[in-house]
């Protein structure tokens, strides 16, 4: 850009020795250090709790995520019974009419307790989890 | 750029506040320059270039090398100064301009000899982007391809507006010359 013509030359350097001093005031580093000091002394507060709430975030969607899946397992299981138990029901009822008289009732009593807790204790667990 | 390579390595190595202490001499003028030709302000280039350091250091650790980092930090001065004259425009609205106008030129001005003034009034008459081109390539005396590069400009459209703008003060000069002798 610099150019042959003398008074183009001298312009050129008018135009460098009016603008070449332009710089930012003196102690400018050490003003820009210290809003970054002051910005670093919050950052880590920010960050644990920036992540506490992405943790929280991301527990709250597996826990929703695990709910619908939950759902649908019980109601396909619950649809596939009922299948069965339509499509079986003759054979299902005389199985039961004729095998229940042969059942010890103690056994009975007994084994239905014991799904129940069966059940209970695993209802449990998952609600400590 | 050399020292770019090395603060670059730095980011890379995840040593961002290193990385940080070295490019902040390195860019101070340059960040500087453009906020200033940006805002014809020293004050409020000073902010917007506090303000864009700032933001560097924030922004610093994300740092990918997609773009040149003098690329990268140049668009964010720009950002920054930008969101500043977009603040002060909606000051000016309650301020009268005339005297606003007279009181920043004020305060911009690097030199009190009569000459330099005189030049100075010039150089602030420019339209915008002459002014800027001219601000930026002779506050370093810079290659133009980087003066372009502050401005997120083609070359070639930088290599015009300094051609016009050198054209148009030569002619206000010359004219002030015969007026005063």
């Amino acid at each position: 850009m610099n150019s042959e013509d003398p008074r183009q030359a001298q312009l050129d350097t008018r135009l460098s020795r009016l603008l070449g001093g332009l710089d930012a005031e003196a102690g400018f580093e050490e003003r820009v250090m210290q809003r970054v000091a002051k910005l670093a002394a919050a950052a880590p507060r920010e960050d644990l709790r920036a992540q506490f709430e992405r943790r929280r975030d991301l527990l709250r969607r597996r826990l929703r995520r695990e709910a619908w899946m939950n759902g649908i397992t019980i109601l396909g299981l619950g649809a596939c019974a009922s299948a069965l138990l339509w499509r079986y029901a003759s054979e299902i009822q005389k199985l039961g009419t004729d095998s229940i008289p042969l059942i010890d009732p103690g056994l009975l009593i007994g084994s239905t307790l014991a799904a129940v807790g069966a059940a209970l204790w695993f209802l449990i667990r998952r609600s400590r989890e | 750029m050399p020292a770019d390579d090395a603060i670059i390595a730095l980011i890379q190595g995840g040593r961002a506040g290193e990385a940080f202490e070295r490019l902040m001499p390195a860019y101070r003028r340059r960040v500087f320059g453009l906020a200033y030709s940006l805002l014809r302000d020293r004050g409020a280039a000073e902010d917007v270039a506090q303000e864009a350091f700032v933001k560097l250091w924030q922004a610093l650790p994300r740092y990918d090398g997609r773009a040149q980092l003098s690329t990268w930090i140049y668009a964010i001065t720009r950002n920054a100064a930008i969101s500043a004259m977009r603040k002060r425009r909606r000051l000016v609205s309650m301020t009268d301009p005339v005297v606003l106008e007279e009181v920043e030129c004020r305060s911009a001005m690097p030199s009190t000899e009569p000459e330099d003034v005189a030049l100075w009034r010039q150089v602030e008459a420019l339209p915008d982007k002459q002014r800027q081109a001219v601000t930026l390539y002779y506050q370093e005396q810079r290659p133009v391809e980087e003066a372009a590069a502050m401005m997120g400009l083609p070359v070639n459209t930088v290599k015009t507006h300094l051609h016009r703008a050198r054209a148009s003060l030569a002619t206000a000069l010359r004219i002030a010359g015969m007026e005063s002798t």
